[in-house]
């Protein structure tokens, strides 16, 4: 092949553009400057993206995935994870039309480099021994001759392998996506070009620095004139029993990850211990080999150390979506032989039966040798900026080694970036040109299908501006309230390679707020809510982390954050709840069904033909359609109106038109089974005519849930008589919803708020009453029995402002409790975790059902009843008495009022704190007076466990 | 034009004029309500009036529930007096329009009405107002002492999903 015409290659930009072609299945990218074509390679050397997707800047193209870059003249990697060239391709133009050989490189005129020739004729006589074999002494080797440096260089590498690249360890290597041998960084053909004496398998086992002379394994001497220390780190080991079984791992070396690819066999459980970036990466490949994955670790959330706990958060959520199972506070106590795999004992009690571990908790710096010469050590070799030592002569760098800043504070970072950098800039140090590693730190991931990458080290006090992208892109942007301090990007590369620049000129706040918005594309549309966006302008300490009063007060995040909303649907409605879905009395028939909620979630609640209650999602298993759209109703099955897949009343997915195709021709894939694309199925369980559905299949039965407390209180209201359904009242709060949950564990509002209560003796702070809690906190009775207004205290009377002994009502009987129930209280508010609440306000009977639709609005549902046997004056009475509740009652409408009231509070103003502390004497749980706030305390510790808010 | 029917609900008046009349008495309803003086709204019903706001669900279920329930102008006087004197909520001008009037005088001496009618709210933070509901009335008239009474009023509204509450009758 020779000179292949590129079209509309005149349509590329004059500066810098680029262009994907493929010629000869050569995928080239063809660049532009002024009107000089250019082309390369178009594949990064380092992992699989194109370049011409990337950044052209200067003559160089930067890789979009992980910011390689490469001089698009001569195809030399420059910088980022690349040590390998690119192909160049040799093009011409003639008569305006662009043509590319792909069999020819480009003709440059290769600009004399350098040092090499020169290293034949005036030669350095001094010996530089880099001890060490992975990233940092390979960069320092390549930096060392760069530099100018023509004297010996020896390296020393533990491993017998070639110098090799980390990453793709934990990534391509064990999915077998990348040779075994991996990427080296520094092959048999480099060393040679660069003239560096390789002592593979060979480690340093003493050294006299007086004489300047090491000792090898293999007994040889070297003498040496400097000495760079790039020793790594070893795998921090978990002192446990049974550490040392071969199913136990570590992932550090080739030979580590190739032991391991074997153990990810597809069905095989495989635990990891440690949620770090190699924990969670190990996770995501060891899925996409079709192993079974839960991941162990000690602290309260995962990737603590490494990344900001909202960032954390999208990674655990990533995680799971992804099926991995994730355990946060537990501790693994010691590793058991059992049946070809490992038990694990962990400290909660139980044990988790895997078929391999793996240990990733961390890193141990190498410090033996920098020891043995009375190095300063702090967690690592001390350095200064130039990779510099206490001794002369003795220069450290990469993961062995922690760098004193200018400020005096020490640093030690783990990353592919800081060895490459630091040993290239200690290298050139040696080599006579002082350099200083000040480069911006950068870490990145990929796990899961995503690109994470973080820049800078921003603190936990910095705050936060998020900002999405497109396609789930999201970048977070760290400041300290003058300068950006740092970036995360979740499959945004090109925000790095902004905020990198960013970061290098110390970008001021002000000027942060006017790029994002630039860069948002329009009026700040695509950004975040109005209320993330305000919160995440305030003191980042306010994010996730408790108060550190503890569970007096409720931060305004509770209320108001999205990803905590998120957290909510996924762990609580979605989790080990039992959620209300209906009452049975709306739905008495065969074939009657109504649409209800669980959390957001749409769910139709049907009876079918065998008379049993079925609970599905209300989503079409082809196209995601709402299929169910009538409130209530009586069906034979439900067809989706789309494409009319019917399902059966027990939510079973039963017809696909044209499922065959027509002659033979189109229909479904032959192996396609209804049975395995059903809606997604609830446990249903009913008590008493009541209906509630789990999305958890274990839930422990209704009465465990509510305990014997709130069964009681349950069954004092749902006796067992026969329903009689009386209607229904809906109504949007705009609130959080667990603030509803909060007002029916506050009974110190009901004295206050409800004047009307007060003013005609309902209830009154002198009134018999208790708070009722059961274990977990999470359900809640608050239970009064009525008195007559004549009985309010002087004392009372003066703490409640709303007390009017002379308001008169024409109709009091309204307010008359006819007692029917066997309990010692007049009214019960009783909360059912997470969503439902049983009214027994005397005789007026309901559920209310919360439907969450964000942190900041709730739509609750109304069904009021009361007994078949009722007759038509004791219906009316619970009809007229009915004016009490609802969202016109005379005391709804305040809560509902207050509820707003509450969230425009902490919407409208900077984010602070609730503060919940009535009743020191009762820190949780049931209260013995009105005036107290433990109920809500309970609450909170329980929702903290569920959301793992320490 | 219809022909003067012998009515014994509304005497002298034709179906135009009794339509008017009904207009008019909803004119002076949906003022008094509008300007907040639920005492004076409490006067357009009779002593045995029933009141009720429910949604059109219910009421096409023949389920009995109301937001407001109200038997007997006893009860219409204590939800004036609990709204007036006792209900914390913020404040808020409400705004009725009541259209497609009609009436069919019943031979008990009853005048079954109704009509559309829209409820704006406005919010003293908003600078809009919201369509706070859309119904109908379904009333029952009597004639006392010439001037037509409210025996019963059902107001039904279509968007069952109430925007948090209600505080004012409708």
């Amino acid at each position: 092949m020779a000179w292949t015409p590129v079209k509309g290659a005149d349509a590329l930009s004059p500066d810098g553009g680029v262009m994907a072609v493929t010629i000869d299945k050569i995928p080239v990218a063809l660049y532009r400057f002024g009107e000089d074509y250019l082309a390369t390679g178009n594949i990064c050397t380092h992992q699989f993206a194109l370049l011409s997707d990337g950044f052209v800047e200067d003559g160089c193209v930067e890789c979009p995935l992980h910011q390689a870059r490469f001089d698009v003249r001569t195809g030399k990697a420059l910088s980022g994870p690349v040590n390998k060239d690119l192909d160049t391709y040799a093009v011409k133009v003639e008569d305006g039309q662009v043509f590319v050989d792909v069999t020819r490189p480009a003709e440059i005129a290769e600009t004399p480099a350098d040092n090499r020739i020169a290293m034949t004729e005036q030669r350095d006589q001094r010996c530089f021994v880099i001890v060490g074999g992975g990233q940092a002494a390979a960069s320092a080797a390549r930096a060392l001759r760069d530099a100018g440096f023509t004297g010996t260089v020896k390296l020393f590498a533990r491993e017998q392998a070639l110098p090799y690249e980390r990453p793709p360890l934990s990534k391509a290597i064990l999915l077998g996506e990348a040779p075994l041998h991996g990427p080296t960084l520094l092959d048999s053909a480099d060393a040679a070009e660069l003239n560096i004496e390789l002592h593979l398998g060979v480690t340093v086992t003493d050294i006299d620095a007086e004489r300047k002379v090491l000792t090898a394994s293999n007994g040889d001497n070297h003498a040496y004139d400097q000495l760079l220390l790039a020793t790594g780190a070893s795998p921090r080991p978990l002192p446990i029993a049974g550490a040392d079984l071969p199913a136990v791992h570590s992932l550090r070396t080739l030979e580590d990850a190739i032991a391991f690819k074997r153990a990810l066999q597809p069905g095989r459980h495989i635990a990891i211990i440690g949620s770090g970036f190699i924990g969670l990466e190990v996770a995501s490949a060891a899925r996409q080999r079709g192993c079974e994955v839960t991941l162990v670790e000690a602290a309260p959330r995962i990737c603590s150390r490494a990344l900001h706990p909202m960032a954390a958060l999208r990674v655990h959520k990533l995680a799971e979506q992804n099926g991995v199972r994730i355990l946060t506070e537990v501790q693994t106590t010691a590793f058991e032989p059992a049946d070809g795999g490992v038990a694990l004992k962990l400290n909660n009690g139980d044990t988790l039966r895997a078929d391999s571990v793996l240990v990733g908790i961390g890193v141990i710096p190498e410090t033996a040798l920098a020891e043995s010469l009375g190095l300063e050590i702090e967690n690592g070799i001390v350095v200064d900026r130039f990779g510099r030592t206490g001794l002369d002569g003795v220069f450290a760098a990469g993961d062995a080694a922690v760098t004193r800043r200018q400020d005096g504070t020490l640093l030690r970072l783990e990353s592919w970036q800081n060895a490459q950098e630091q040993a290239a800039a200690a290298a050139r140090t040696m080599a006579g040109q002082d350099t200083a590693h000040d480069a911006v730190p950068w870490f990145w991931s990929d796990q899961f299908g995503h690109n994470i990458q973080m820049l800078g080290l921003p603190t936990a006090h910095d705050q936060m501006v998020a900002q999405p992208g497109s396609n789930g892109a999201e970048t977070l942007y760290f400041h300290n309230g003058e300068r950006l301090t740092g970036v995360i990007a979740f499959n945004d590369p090109g925000a790095i390679r902004r905020g990198r620049e960013w970061l290098r000129r110390g970008l001021s706040v002000d000027a942060l707020n006017r790029l994002l918005e630039n860069t948002a594309g329009g009026a700040g549309e695509s950004r975040l809510p109005a209320q993330l966006r305000r919160g995440t302008m305030s003191d980042l300490s306010n994010y996730y982390v408790w108060p550190r009063e503890g569970l007096t007060r409720v931060p305004d995040w509770v209320y108001t954050d999205p990803y905590i909303f998120e957290l909510e649907v996924g762990r609580i409605f979605h989790g080990p709840t039992w959620n209300y879905v209906a009452l049975e009395v709306e739905i008495p028939n065969a074939g009657d069904f109504k649409q209800s909620n669980v959390g957001p979630t749409p769910v139709v609640v049907s009876r079918d033909q065998d008379g049993d209650i079925n609970v599905f999602v209300n989503r079409c298993s082809h196209r995601a359609a709402q299929f169910c759209r009538d409130l209530r109703g009586n069906a034979e099955e439900f067809v989706c109106p789309y494409h009319q897949w019917s399902y059966d009343l027990k939510g079973n997915l039963a017809g696909v038109p044209f499922r065959r195709g027509v002659d033979g021709k189109g229909g479904m894939p032959k192996d396609f089974k209804t049975c395995d694309h059903g809606p997604t199925k609830l446990k249903v369980t009913t008590r008493h005519g009541v209906v509630f559905a789990s999305f958890d299949h274990d839930m422990k039965p209704l009465e465990d849930y509510l305990g014997p407390d709130m069964l009681r209180e349950f069954d004092a209201t749902f006796d067992g008589r026969e329903l009689k359904l009386l209607g229904y009242y809906r109504n949007s709060l705009p609130g959080n919803w667990k603030l509803y949950h909060e007002n029916l564990k506050d009974p110190y509002h009901a004295t206050l708020l409800h004047t009307f209560l007060v003013s005609f003796g309902l209830l009154v702070a002198g009134n018999k009453s208790q708070m009722i809690c059961d274990e977990t906190g999470l359900h809640g009775a608050m239970a009064s029995a009525k008195s007559d207004g004549g009985t309010v205290s002087e004392e009372n009377q003066k703490e409640m402002r709303a007390y009017r002994p002379e308001f008169q009502l024409e109709r009091e009987d309204m307010l008359d409790f006819i007692p029917e129930f066997n309990s010692q209280w007049s009214v019960t508010m009783l909360t059912i975790w997470p969503n439902l609440i049983v009214q027994r306000e005397m005789n007026t009977l309901g559920v209310r059902q919360i439907v969450p639709s964000g942190p900041d609005e709730f739509v609750m549902n109304w069904t009021m009843f009361g007994f078949a046997d009722d007759d038509e004056e004791m219906t009316r009475h619970r009809l007229r008495q009915g004016n009490l509740m609802g969202p016109a009652g005379f005391l709804g409408l305040e809560d509902n009022e207050a509820i707003k009231f509450v969230q425009d509070g902490m919407k409208r103003t900077q984010p602070g704190e609730h503060l919940v502390a009535l009743d020191p004497d009762t820190p949780t749980g049931t209260a013995d007076t009105l005036i107290s706030e433990s109920a809500i305390r309970a609450m909170y510790q329980s929702w903290r466990q569920a959301l793992d808010i320490e | 034009m219809e022909a003067i029917k012998k009515n014994p609900a509304a005497p002298g008046l034709d179906q135009g004029q009794l339509v008017h009349a009904i207009e008019r008495f909803n004119t002076d309803y949906c003022r008094a309500l509008d300007d907040g003086r639920l005492h004076d709204w409490v006067e357009f019903f009779t002593e045995d009036a029933n009141y009720v706001v429910s949604g059109r669900e219910n009421h096409d279920a023949n389920l009995p529930v109301g937001l407001v329930y109200c038997e007997g102008k006893g009860m219409l006087k204590d939800r004036a007096l609990a709204i007036l004197e006792t209900s914390m909520f913020a404040p808020r001008y409400l705004r009725h329009f009541v259209t497609n009037t009609y009436a069919e005088p019943q031979d008990d001496g009853t005048i079954v009405a109704g009509a559309n009618y829209m409820l704006t709210q406005v919010l003293m933070d908003q600078p809009t107002a919201t369509l706070h509901q859309v119904g109908c009335y379904l009333d029952r008239f009597v004639f006392e002492q010439g001037e037509l009474k409210l025996k019963e009023r059902r107001a039904i509204y279509d968007n069952l999903l109430l925007n948090n509450d209600l505080v004012y009758p409708v």
